[in-house]
């Protein structure tokens, strides 16, 4: 178990290097650089070129492309992430401000959409093919169906612009609010996010529950007199759950790239919207450390996953 | 295993009892007629294509016809579906950014498909280092989240309808290349692939015309999915200006007015119906790709 | 087998004509301007006489003749254009000059009529395959919709133009002069540029159009045009400015050498939890004086809630002095302004005098003035922060000319010498003098603070906006920074150190983070959260003109939208 571990997560290594230089190619190839974000337009035309030069210079753009990443690399081996070009604020404090908003929203949605997923997958299966079944199932298409964004445009319009019940985005209001006065503001973006996943978990979790229903154990439980809910509550749903678990634990590192948009929306001031106006002015080393980490929590939930499936069940050979 | 017995049961008494149908005998096709979320998903894709592809013959008006008498104007007869904030009309709208809408999810599916499928059928048939290079490389691809990836591309590519296309292409071969892959491992392991092997015939001819027919089915479930969700994207990244060029009507793009909350509160005819024509459009294709993904699954019975 | 076939010959064939369907749908879309009337019958017809070759091009570009600068004027409406897209909340421009005691009102106005239009293009012997090429920087819908407004206009007379937004380094696209500043050919490919003039002073408009200018990419030198701007900015006299101007006004118009659009207006937006006791409000772009201090709000905490609160940073001055109300607040001046921008009294400079030949100003700084931080402000401060504004990135186009007329200036840059000449100290008395007259000095000093040298003498100018100061700055006007959580939100502190303390109750300004444009405004004066915030976007102005606790104040502000017209000879960037 550990040497296969410790073999996944050392073939993590050269696949992070090469994507960490994917990362920085493409950002070379990017037209125009950082000072043309920082001067407006119009103050641009009155600037002469060795002064763009010499703002060029002490930024470090003017080094040919190869010392610049590796002046990178070397830096973030030894731990330092870089600075935001724009400001000269740490990599590492920007996304330490942007992240408890992000794992809030991300969290929040996951929790919601595994409980309801969970929940409404199930009932479908008990119920297979009755008016509930059929009337999840159709939810279920729709919520993948339909943009997250323009859901968050039908809440807001209709609990924000019209019904005055809810914030149309932010937040919070002011400085310093406790979790329960922010919670306004959660309820929308979090439940159009986990809308969408809701629907994803609950057809997974009907078609896993119907597969262990049909199993032989199940029968015996029955045989055996137990009452059908202990039955399937007991038995059908623990074994049902564990391909549900792995699918969510998926999902983790997905929330982080699918609440851009509706960070957008609601302007929730988490990575994904920091990700956006990094991406817009060409903010290298903030795009760089993003995109990179987000790799990384792929790569390290989809090598958790492996290893978890590995231990579950004994038929995959480690290895 | 109760579900399979009942249904055997079922076909077995429809047989005897002289009713089962006899109008199609292929039972790929039977399986799909049979399925009736599949049909109503074709009625709707086949319309809403339809009516984009003919977008003149359903609408007099032009989708850039600027007319700034008529601007803001609630739905009403001359204009359905009202018109937008500078007097275009939004039925026409939503007809011709169908068509720039649906053709960059088809394109960009099809093109994905072409590159996967190809890479894949050459790797999984012959395998060696060239497999070994694109696995790596479709590994590196898809360990991106989607979007991240897409918003890296879209600014180093700049914006464009035919770079949107490049670059759902690039991110979405990846996992068609899997999904050939793995079929053509499986295939190839069978004895009529051995047999034509015997008789000399030439690899990328085995691997391409008799074993690739094979693997078609989920080649097209996979198609109908990865076009359902490029205009998703689309949509998504035109909604955060981000997609193609505002000038272009496409879906996402007549969205995007819906950021300002005057628009979104007062004039929801501008955002509402093409939102609605999306889903609508998104969900047939889904119900088609179901409905074929059952019908060519041997392991379902129908 | 045979199923699978025909299934992939119904998708093949589905997906065939989508693509189809794709490609052509784009086009005429892509093509806005010229191939939109195929659906409503062909309003672009041809010009006749429109062949290669014709008159208009030999020039090297259509665009040198006039009267195709004043046809493509006539053909837009912009009257109908300010009334609907900008729900006349924008003024028509017949000049860069906004209506006002500025504007020369002799000039030609090139009112919407396509008839003569047409004509001219006909006399011009316009090429009707000739496709402009017209670019754009802004990223937002209204810019889009206003693109393509004016292509549908163009076109209605024979015009025909394809737009595209910039990306990438726009210094380079945009305004490059040519080497050859009367025969060109152009170092830009662009036909047309819609860009935007948010101006200090009336010279700002006018000296990029002199053959001399850095930023002059579109204007052959013209003959006496420089000698006009030459005169406009060698006096400091407002009467002579003015009559100059109205003469450059005069110039520019009769010739088209660019076309002015329409004037944006400032919105200021307060709540009826405040009250601003009286002051006049301006030009929210710069810095004028509020009487903030005087300002009564009923919140319970004393709080006033704006936005422009840091993203990664606060804005350093040299750019934009008082776009941000935080950099307004937390730097004071040398002088004061009123809402019109106009010089007042002094602020740091308890007076100050300029010499009878306007060669020098002498500025007497009050007593025991400090910084927030406790450090005496002095003197030497003043001399710092004028030489770190000839060596900062980026100083505004006025200011930048204001500060290189300071005698020694050039000597400074280039490094001969160590410090300033033109900035004498003595005690408290500080004097600048000038090689020139430097016209736009005194408005410069009453715009760009002082800044604390104990904190930025050892940051590199070149880089000045990195420098960790601007993290959480420390500066000498009334209001001090006091918590910063960046992109979120910050708040100000009412300084007790100030030389002067008002009747108002504002102790805390709370501010939402946000950049230029404030994405939330709307969102955030929806929840009672702004009671003062100022903006140009029409949107927000109606969204907030329907809160019942929001007023909605305009003012009018030099800020100008406009084409460039590229007149110097160039290849058709469109084939």
């Amino acid at each position: 178990m550990a040497t296969y571990t410790l073999r996944k997560v050392l073939s993590l290594i050269p696949m992070m290097l090469f994507i960490s230089f994917l990362i920085y190619l493409g950002i070379e190839l990017m037209p125009g650089d950082a000072v043309d974000f920082l001067i407006p337009p119009d103050a641009l035309a009155t600037m002469s070129a060795e002064q763009l030069n010499a703002m060029r210079e002490s930024l470090g753009l003017n080094d040919p492309f190869l010392v610049r990443y590796f002046k990178w690399l070397g830096g973030l081996l030894q731990g330092e992430f870089g600075y935001s070009i724009q400001s000269g604020v740490p990599v590492a404090t920007l996304m330490k401000n942007h992240l408890p908003a992000t794992i809030e929203l991300t969290v929040t949605a996951l929790i919601f959409s595994s409980i309801f997923g969970v929940l409404f997958g199930v009932l479908s299966a008990l119920k297979k093919g009755s008016l509930i079944d059929q009337v999840f199932s159709l939810i279920g298409m729709v919520g993948v169906a339909v943009p997250q964004f323009l859901l968050g445009l039908i809440c807001i319009n209709a609990f924000a612009l019209h019904l005055n019940l809810l914030p149309a985005g932010g937040r919070m209001a002011s400085a310093g609010q406790s979790f329960v006065e922010r919670l306004p503001y959660l309820v929308m973006p979090a439940l159009v996010l986990g809308f969408s996943l809701t629907a994803g978990v609950m057809r997974y979790a009907r078609s896993s529950m119907l597969d262990s229903m049909g199993r032989d154990y199940m029968k015996t439980a029955r045989a055996k007199g137990i009452p059908e809910w202990r039955v399937n509550l007991l038995h059908g749903l623990r074994t049902a759950l564990t391909p549900v678990v792995v699918l969510i634990g998926f999902r983790l590192p997905m929330l982080i790239g699918g609440a851009v948009v509706i960070e957008e929306v609601f302007q929730w001031p988490g990575i994904g919207s920091l990700f956006v106006n990094a991406v817009r002015s060409q903010n290298t080393p903030l795009v760089m450390m993003i995109g990179f980490f987000s790799v990384l929590l792929v790569l390290i939930s989809s090598i958790m996953v492996d290893i978890v499936t590995a231990f579950l069940d004994p038929r995959i050979k480690l290895g | 295993m109760s579900s399979l017995d009942r249904k055997m049961d079922r076909i077995l008494r429809r047989e005897e009892s002289g009713t089962a149908r006899r109008g199609i005998k292929n039972r790929t096709l039977r399986k799909i007629f049979a399925n009736k979320l599949s049909i109503a998903g074709f009625v709707i894709f086949a319309v809403i294509m339809l009516m984009c592809v003919c977008a003149p013959l359903f609408t007099q008006y032009s989708s850039t016809k600027v007319d700034l008498r008529s601007i803001l104007e609630a739905p009403s007869a001359s204009h359905i579906f009202g018109t937008d904030k500078i007097g275009r009309d939004i039925w026409a709208r939503i007809l011709y950014g169908g068509r720039v809408s649906i053709g960059v999810g088809f394109g960009s599916a099809l093109i994905a498909t072409v590159i996967g499928v190809s890479l894949g059928t050459i790797c999984g048939y012959k395998g060696g280092w060239l497999d070994g290079v694109v696995m790596k490389l479709s590994e590196v691809l898809m360990a991106f989240p989607q979007m991240i990836l897409v918003l890296i591309l879209v600014t180093v590519t700049g914006q464009s309808l035919w770079n949107l296309i490049l670059i759902f292409s690039v991110t979405g071969w990846p996992s068609m290349y899997r999904m050939a892959r793995s079929q053509m491992l499986s295939i190839r392991e069978e004895e009529y692939v051995q047999a034509l092997k015997a008789f000399g015939i030439g690899s990328m001819r085995i691997a391409f015309v008799h074993m690739l027919p094979n693997a078609i089915g989920p080649i097209f479930v996979n198609v109908t999915l990865s076009t359902a969700m490029f205009i998703l994207q689309e949509a998504s990244l035109s909604f955060l200006g981000l997609g193609v060029p505002l000038e272009v009507a496409t879906w996402g793009n007549i969205l995007n007015v819906a950021q300002d909350l005057t628009i979104l509160k007062d004039a929801p005819w501008i955002w509402l119906p093409t939102g609605i024509v999306v889903t609508l459009f998104v969900v047939s294709i889904n119900f088609i790709g179901d409905g074929l993904r059952d019908a060519t699954d041997p392991s379902q019975i129908g | 087998m045979k199923v699978k076939k025909l299934l992939c010959l119904l998708l093949s064939a589905a997906m065939l004509a989508a693509a189809v369907a794709g490609c052509s749908g784009e086009k005429p879309a892509q093509d806005t301007a010229a191939n939109a009337p195929e659906a409503t019958g062909g309003g672009g017809s041809e010009e006749p006489g429109g062949n290669a070759g014709s008159d208009a091009q030999t020039a090297g570009t259509p665009l040198a003749d006039v009267r195709v600068r004043q046809a493509l004027a006539y053909a837009i409406d912009i009257d109908a254009i300010v009334e609907t897209l900008f729900d006349g909340k924008a003024e028509k421009a017949v000049s860069f000059t906004a209506p006002g005691d500025w504007l020369n009102t002799e000039i030609p106005v090139y009112e919407y009529n396509p008839e003569k239009a047409k004509e001219l293009l006909k006399e011009a012997n316009w090429p009707a395959d000739y496709t402009l090429d017209v670019v754009y920087y802004y990223d937002d819908q209204q810019t889009v919709d206003l693109m393509t407004i004016i292509g549908q206009y163009w076109q209605e007379v024979g015009v025909k133009a394809q737009f595209r937004k910039l990306e990438g380094d726009l210094a380079s696209q945009l305004w490059v002069p040519p080497a050859d500043m009367v025969n060109g050919p152009a170092a830009v490919k662009w036909d047309l540029a819609y860009a935007a003039v948010a101006a200090l002073s009336e010279s700002e408009f006018y000296n990029r159009f002199a053959s001399t200018a850095s930023n002059n990419s579109s204007v052959p030198r013209q003959d006496g045009l420089d000698e006009l701007i030459e005169r406009s900015n060698a006096t400091m006299d407002t009467d002579e400015q003015k009559a100059a101007f109205k003469d450059i006004q005069q110039f520019v118009a009769e010739n088209v050498l660019a076309m002015p659009l329409y004037h944006q207006v400032c919105f200021i937006y307060t709540s009826n939890d405040l009250d601003t006791a009286g002051s006049v409000f301006g030009n929210d772009q710069f810095s004028y004086e509020k009487n903030i201090l005087d300002w009564t709000i009923s919140r319970d905490d004393h709080t006033m809630y704006t936005n422009g609160g840091p993203q990664e940073f606060f804005w350093y001055p040299m750019v934009n002095p008082g776009y941000m109300i935080n950099t307004e607040l937390v730097f004071d001046k040398l002088i004061n302004a009123d809402s019109s921008l106009n010089p007042t009294d002094g602020m740091l400079a308890e007076s100050y005098t300029v010499s009878e030949d306007g060669l020098s100003i002498e500025f007497v700084l009050r007593d025991g003035l400090t910084w927030h931080d406790g450090e005496p402000l002095t003197a030497e401060d003043v001399k710092f922060t004028l030489e770190l504004m000839l060596k900062a990135p980026g100083t505004n186009a006025v200011a930048s000319e204001v500060m290189q007329a300071i005698t020694g200036a050039a000597d400074f840059i280039s490094g001969a010498a160590g410090d300033l000449a033109g900035v004498t100290i003595d005690g408290s008395k500080v004097t600048v003098s000038f090689d020139k007259v430097s016209a736009n000095a005194l408005l410069v000093f009453s715009q760009w603070p002082v800044l604390p040298k104990h904190c930025l003498e050892n940051a590199d100018p070149a880089a000045l906006q990195q420098d960790a100061f601007w993290q959480k700055p420390i500066g000498s006007g009334p209001f001090m920074v006091d918590e910063v959580v960046l992109n979120n939100y910050a708040t100000l502190k009412r300084w007790d150190g100030y030389y002067k303390q008002g009747t108002g109750n504002i102790e805390t300004i709370y501010m939402f983070a946000s950049g230029e444009n404030d994405s939330n405004l709307v969102v955030n004066a929806t929840a009672g959260k702004i009671d003062y915030a100022w903006s140009k976007s029409t949107d927000e102005a109606k969204a907030i003109e329907a809160l019942d606790f929001m007023s909605v104040n305009v003012a009018n502000i030099r800020y100008t939208r406009c084409f460039y017209i590229n007149q110097f000879p160039h290849e058709a960037n469109i084939k």
